[in-house]
């Protein structure tokens, strides 16, 4: 129990009469990588706003870096990034404000989001943009840079939501690397895809299905427990039940 | 440096980065002041007048004359009867009807009292009674001309009557006056604008919208695009305080309101003299209140829209209500007793009052007390609706 960094029972999301996420529980282990899965449409992004504490359940308990979900969201907060889907920083700023902003926001010294912005600008290769706007810059670099956001306060936990949405496959595996760099710095990192390719980077997955988790476990162990080649077959056996579609 | 800090720098930014925005604030007080408060003017100009003579005598056609002089009128025709001249118009050949009746200079000679009868179209009110009061005036003062024997040898006085009705045209008429001299002249003493200049009335109500456009609708628009941008989600996601959130955006754009107050009001005071007799504290403490106030207003209505357009119409909404409720245009005194205690809920007959009687009335804040009061606590109010309503978590 006190190595998992998110504990999740029978978290419920509904809307209306639809019922985005349907009673899901899982846990999530310190320092792991791990990968939620899911057509479009299955409640990733829906589960993921209940832990960054931007929605409310229906039901059901979760606790996130200690907290309550329920109660203690602004808490959670603090020690969590976020890297939203939908890319959503500032586009009219340059790089070095939406990263001096959102430092200071989480309360970070002007000297500390100096350093780390440099340490993780090099790193990234942003030091010849940082004086670009965002708007200016291609996708790939902004989802980049919503990464680089998103772990500039040295969070606790990585939420990123699809971090590699219309990015090609080559600056795909670089982004892993960033993930894996973080990683190994300490964070845990809670990814949502529907690129089935992506979750063998994953230490453990979760596979969504019409809003249910419908298998949980290491890449090797959902390979074996389903008998298929790939990740990708072990999502096609579960999908076939599936009633949502886009 | 706190998150209020840089929230306000991010917004300084996000100004900046505009080229829209920094025109609009310029723009909008410059042409609001210049322009609005010589348009929106109450003077009545060019009514149409027909005339009905059925004297055709000297003395008509001096009092003819005498109302040619007049810029207010113009000349729509002679007509040879009443009923022709109300089928003009009907059709809208004429805004007003002066008939003369026949015998009017023999009956002047005599020393009798004289009607002459008005009919003014009071489809447009305004321009009806205004044109009828323009002409009923220039009758009374030709007809003390007369009697003062300025024109002709014959000396005695004309009376006038006059009434304007509703849809259409006018019937009726009624006698005022009479004898050989006036007996009695009232002579009014305009206090405060003394030539009763309809700017001086405009010009604070023109400042008055400036703070609502820009300390609201800026405010309004700021939080309603970072929604639709999606940014708002990345702020949510911190840890920032709802307060220092919201209060950025309040100063922020309480800030650039004063900016385009200030701008309004030099141009208020160097264009049409307008001055602060009661003191510029008096004046710049209600207008930072009533910014605070439109921007906490802004801000709540963005609490609740999704997209800018439907943010927009419910400020137009709202703001149309402060306009027209509040004292700006028509006097509150004015209104049904029903929507006089209604004007007690908006925060903008507050400040329209502070913004009057300082300019006009020279008066200053012991003066003024209720309405500061009553203005800062819709200020506090409003504002902590503004955070309680902001929702981080759904």
């Amino acid at each position: 129990m006190e190595d998992n960094v998110i504990q999740v029972e029978h978290l419920t999301k509904k809307f209306g009469s639809f019922t985005a996420v349907d009673d899901i529980t899982f846990e999530v282990r310190k320092g792991e990588i791990f990968g939620f899965l899911g057509a479009n449409g299955a409640g990733k992004t829906t589960a993921m706003k209940m832990l960054t504490g931007l929605s409310f359940p229906t039901s059901g308990k979760g606790m996130v870096a200690g907290y309550d979900i329920w109660t203690q969201s602004e808490l959670i907060k603090k020690n969590i990034g976020y890297m939203s889907q939908k890319f959503a920083l500032y586009s009219d700023l340059t790089v070095r404000d939406n990263i001096g902003i959102f430092g200071g926001i989480y309360g970070m010294k002007r000297a500390d989001v100096r350093r780390r912005a440099t340490e993780l600008m090099e790193r990234l290769g942003f030091m010849s943009e940082k004086d670009v706007r965002v708007k200016e810059l291609p996708q790939g670099w902004k989802q980049k840079l919503a990464f680089l956001v998103a772990v500039i306060h040295n969070p606790r936990i990585l939420f990123l939501d699809e971090p590699t949405g219309g990015v090609d496959p080559a600056a795909r595996r670089q982004f892993w690397e960033l993930i894996y760099d973080v990683v190994d710095s300490g964070i845990t990192a809670f990814v949502t895809t529907h690129y089935m390719d992506e979750a063998e980077y994953c230490s453990r997955i979760s596979m969504m299905v019409d809003g249910r988790i419908e298998a949980l476990g290491s890449p090797a162990e959902l390979k074996s427990e389903f008998g298929a080649g790939s990740i990708a077959d072990v999502f096609d056996i579960l999908a076939r039940g599936a009633k949502r579609s886009e | 440096m706190a998150a209020f800090g840089y929230l306000i720098v991010k917004e300084m930014k996000q100004f900046n980065s505009n080229r829209f925005m920094p025109f609009v604030l310029v723009l909008l007080p410059v042409v609001l002041m210049l322009f609005v408060p010589l348009l929106a003017n109450m003077e009545i100009r060019n009514v149409r007048l027909m005339i009905v003579d059925h004297d055709r005598s000297t003395t008509s056609a001096l009092l003819t004359d005498r109302i040619a002089q007049s810029e207010y009128f113009r000349f729509a025709g002679y007509c040879d009867t009443y009923s022709g001249a109300v089928d003009e118009m009907g059709m809208g050949h004429t805004d007003i009807i002066m008939e003369i009746p026949a015998g009017m200079e023999r009956d002047i000679g005599r020393g009798e009292q004289v009607e002459i009868f008005i009919a003014a179209n009071a489809v447009n009110s305004t321009k009806g009674s205004i044109g009828g009061g323009y002409l009923s005036s220039i009758i009374t003062d030709f007809s003390e001309e007369l009697a003062a024997g300025l024109y002709a040898p014959d000396a005695p006085v004309q009376a006038s009557g006059q009434e304007s009705s509703g849809a259409g045209a006018a019937l009726s008429g009624d006698v005022i006056g009479g004898g050989a001299t006036m007996p009695l002249t009232v002579s009014p003493q305009f206090r405060y604008n003394p030539h009763l200049d309809y700017k001086l009335f405009m010009v604070p109500a023109m400042m008055i919208v400036v703070i609502i456009l820009i300390g609201g609708f800026f405010a309004t628009m700021s939080i309603v695009s970072e929604k639709e941008a999606g940014t708002i989600e990345q702020i949510n996601v911190t840890p920032v305080r709802k307060r220092d959130f919201i209060s950025s955006k309040v100063v922020f754009y309480g800030i650039l309101g004063l900016i385009a107050f200030t701008l309004a009001f030099l141009i208020g005071h160097f264009v049409y003299g307008l001055a602060p007799h009661g003191g510029l504290p008096e004046l710049y403490v209600g207008a930072v209140l009533f910014l605070v106030f439109m921007a906490g207003f802004g801000l709540i209505i963005s609490n609740y829209s999704d997209t800018l357009l439907q943010s927009v119409f419910l400020m137009l909404f709202f703001v149309l209500i402060f306009m027209l409720m509040s004292g700006i245009f028509t006097p509150v005194s004015s209104m049904e007793t029903w929507a006089q205690y209604l004007t007690y809920f908006l925060p903008t007959t507050y400040f329209v009052n502070i913004l009057r009687a300082v300019c006009l009335k020279g008066s200053q804040f012991s003066d003024l007390t209720f309405n500061y009061i009553m203005l800062s606590v819709f200020a506090v109010l409003i504002n902590v609706i503004a955070i309680v309503t902001y929702k981080k978590q759904r």
